[in-house]
């Protein structure tokens, strides 16, 4: 942790993150109004003392419905990418533990489906499985798994040579027993961080999603959702899309730098 | 501020005037003048130009430039000789004779002649063929061509308001030729309207060119009218404010007010009887209970929703699908929110406690979730707990639609009180998805169709009103303003209430 706190890179990006998950633990708690209740004679209005960020076009208060909407936005870029993860990290453990023909046939597949935009991928299973949050949580899962497959495999390759493992096997372990207990631990630094970093990316195409109309539904509080539902009175009433905005750019860039930070203090070659 | 361009212009004709002299005259006359492209932006695709069955905002204009029918909807709301100059009726309205106009040619040079006119009926009427204008021509029995020119209905009911039903927007006349196959109707189009056809790009643009036979003398003015697609709104905002087009078909309510205030902009608000209605389906509890639909009712704040939802640019309705425009329409008793009223009407009901329901709204057009999410708010201190689900459109059409206990509708105005009642009301209504089936309500629609005599109608339409304000079938929250806007060079463009008929003849461009 000192580490991380030893970079502005990382200070910004644990102090981003610990506003973002205040939010999103505290959020419905502390919210000044309901994120439903319409204020009908404050549409579409500023920042006052009474609407700190302003009002959307029902008159609603936005930083009650930001507050509201943390939880299901980080939760949605933790879920997409814990899925995403977990999966592409067995595939790509299994790869390079297996090598050989396994190791090809299994990193082909994965190349062939890198090769496509994870957006665009991740819009090709939304249209597959249609909107709605779930179903967007799990495109933007198997869109990550890919990527990560690759990264688990290398992970596991540039430990599978080493001493310690080639010790353990004229030990005679059994191949499950190195797995766990010699490969994993060694390998599982560079997964832990392009995990968190990935988590900026599950948020913003859970953003895009919604913003597209094809992840929640209105009326829900969820940041995309509300930029889109807020474009139309963007002439009138601009904090409507800043608000959510801004929120999506702290989330994402919180996450963002915390994992840099993580990569740096994990890698002894940069922390000088 | 369309004062400013206005005076922009007038000093532009002023230095051509000095400029030189003969122009003077010209840029003074104030009348018609022929020639120009008139671009038209719309957000909607323009998915097909069969005239039978389309439905699109942006078809509906296509349609009316490239065909025509036997009468058309004026902006009175009343039918005007189209292809058929002049008309007349038994007087037990069983039986309409149209005669035809001489000397009109399809756009391919073929001359138009009554036995057209007979295939197209035939068509519509076949049941093999889908068409949308059916369900208001079928009471005709028989059509057949009398001579060349004349055109005769025999229908199985008398039927007063069959001059209407023949304006019906998707009751273009079509050459017996181009109605032998039908999916040619698609993309391709020979009508007798005054444009042609001449691109048809559903991705982008349509393209239509002067028919120079018309059979308007003088008419079209403009040599070209263009439909282009911009599938985002903001795009086609600041194409249509830059002046890249000239008329926007559709203004969104939340831009109307900007769009109205810039320069060299006119912007139209029509009064129109296009609706939001909540569907309660009645063959099960809780709706079966005319209480807890008057409960329902109470608990909705219309001029909230007027004023959250259409910024104004509508009207409240109280629960009653006949707009104020059409022919018969009642003064209906204005109905103001009333959580208190409401809640003590649902415990009369059996229910003490409130009612927990799902609402359920298509996520195209936006306005029906608007609506969806106004009535969560004002229901709420009535004691109806909504929950609401948002699907896409074409789960909603393929899941709910005509078969979802609770869920929001949206219409479009019919040209007379019949038509609006025989699409949703009556027991075998072409949409009839409330399950409201009122044998004395029946009666009255079919009584109404078969005479002609008015005092009789407006009787029995008071009567019918009164039946459906009484029975609240529906919930209708209010009626939405048709919107439009159009450049200060464009002249003569207008949009009928019911926006199905435009007259884009009439329309010309400053040159």
């Amino acid at each position: 942790m000192r580490k991380i706190l030893s970079s502005p890179n990382g200070v910004a990006g644990v102090i981003l993150l610990a506003i973002v998950m205040i939010a999103a633990l505290l959020g419905p708690w502390i919210a000044p109004y309901d994120p439903q209740l319409f204020h009908s004679q404050n549409r579409l209005e500023g920042p006052s003392l009474d609407h700190w960020l302003g009002t959307d076009q029902y008159g609603r208060d936005l930083l009650s419905r930001i507050l509201n909407g943390a939880p299901a936005t980080v939760l949605f870029g933790l879920g997409a990418t814990a899925l995403g993860v977990g999966v592409g990290s067995i595939i790509g453990v299994i790869a390079g533990v297996a090598g050989g023909r396994a190791d090809g046939v299994i990193m082909r597949i994965l190349d062939g489906m890198l090769a496509m935009p994870e957006l665009l991928f991740t819009l090709l299973i939304v249209t597959f499985l249609g909107g709605g949050t779930l179903q967007a949580l799990l495109a933007v899962a198997v869109a990550f798994t890919p990527g990560m497959a690759r990264i688990a495999r290398s992970s596991v390759l540039s430990v599978r040579t080493r001493e310690y493992v080639l010790a353990a096997r004229a030990r005679g372990e059994s191949r499950a027993w190195i797995v766990v207990r010699e490969v994993l631990p060694n390998a599982i630094g560079p997964i832990i961080v392009e995990a968190t970093i990935r988590v900026s990316f599950a948020i913003m195409i859970g953003a895009t999603l919604g913003f597209l109309g094809l992840g929640a539904q209105p009326p829900s509080t969820e940041w995309g959702l509300m930029v889109s539902e807020a474009r139309q009175f963007m002439f009138r009433n601009p904090w409507g899309v800043i608000i959510p905005g801004i929120a999506i750019a702290m989330t994402a860039m919180g996450f963002n730098l915390f994992g840099d930070a993580l990569r740096d203090a994990f890698d002894p070659k940069r922390s000088h | 501020m369309s004062f400013l361009t206005l005076k922009r212009r007038h000093v532009l004709i002023g230095m051509a005037a000095t400029a030189a002299l003969p122009n003077l005259s010209f840029a003074q006359s104030s009348g018609p003048v022929s020639g120009g492209t008139l671009k038209i932006s719309h957000s909607t695709r323009i998915a097909t130009l069969n005239p039978l069955i389309l439905s699109g905002p942006a078809e509906y204009p296509c349609i009316d430039m490239i065909y025509s029918r036997l009468t058309r909807i004026g902006f009175d709301s009343q039918p005007q000789p189209d292809l058929a100059e002049s008309w007349e009726a038994s007087p037990d309205a069983t039986e309409f004779t149209f005669h035809l106009r001489e000397g009109v040619t399809f756009h391919d040079g073929s001359p138009l002649t009554a036995d057209d006119v007979v295939a197209t009926y035939e068509a519509i009427l076949n049941p093999d063929v889908p068409s949308s204008a059916t369900s208001v021509l079928d009471m005709i029995e028989s059509v057949e061509a009398v001579d060349d020119l004349t055109v005769r209905f025999s229908l199985a009911a008398p039927f007063a308001d069959f001059p209407y039903s023949t304006a019906h927007s998707n009751a273009c006349i079509i050459s017996r030729a181009a109605l032998g196959d039908l999916t040619a109707l698609e993309t391709q189009a020979n009508g007798t309207g005054p444009f042609k056809l001449e691109t048809y790009d559903s991705a982008r643009i349509v393209r239509m060119v002067k028919n120079e036979d018309y059979f308007v003398e003088g008419r079209p003015y403009l040599d070209a009218v263009e439909m282009m697609l911009f599938p985002d709104l903001a795009a086609e905002t600041a194409n249509f404010l830059s002046g890249a087009t000239d008329v926007m078909l559709t203004v969104q309510q939340a831009d109307y007010e900007r769009i109205a205030a810039s320069a060299g902009i006119e912007a139209q608000r029509v009064n129109s009887g296009r609706y939001v209605c909540v569907v309660m389906r009645q063959d099960a509890e809780p709706w079966n209970d005319v209480r807890v639909r008057r409960a329902f009712s109470m608990a909705v704040d219309r001029q909230l929703m007027v004023d959250i939802i259409l910024e104004g640019l509508g009207r409240p309705a109280y629960d009653s699908i006949v707009a104020p425009e059409l022919e018969y329409a009642t003064e209906k008793p204005e109905i103001s929110y009333d959580p208190e009223g409401a809640r003590a009407l649902l415990a009369e009901a059996g229910y003490p406690d409130g009612l927990s329901l799902t609402l359920v709204a298509s996520d195209r057009p936006a306005i029906r979730s608007q609506t969806a999410i106004v009535m969560q708010q004002t229901a709420a201190a009535a004691g109806f707990d909504l929950e609401i689900e948002t699907m896409p459109h074409d789960t909603y059409l393929a899941n709910v639609w005509m078969q979802g206990p609770f869920y929001i509708g949206y219409w479009g105005m019919q040209p007379t009180i019949d038509a609006t009642y025989n699409l949703l009301l009556t027991s075998d209504a072409a949409y009839q998805d409330s399950e409201w089936k009122n044998d004395a309500f029946d009666a009255l629609i079919e009584a109404g169709r078969s005479t002609t005599d008015e005092a009789e109608r407006a009787r029995i339409y008071s009567e019918a009103q009164a039946l459906e304000l009484e029975d609240r079938p529906y919930i209708v929250p209010f009626f939405e303003d048709v919107l439009t806007a159009s450049s200060t060079e464009t002249h003569n463009w207008q949009v009928a209430p019911i926006s199905r008929y435009f007259y884009i003849e009439n329309v010309w461009l400053d040159g």
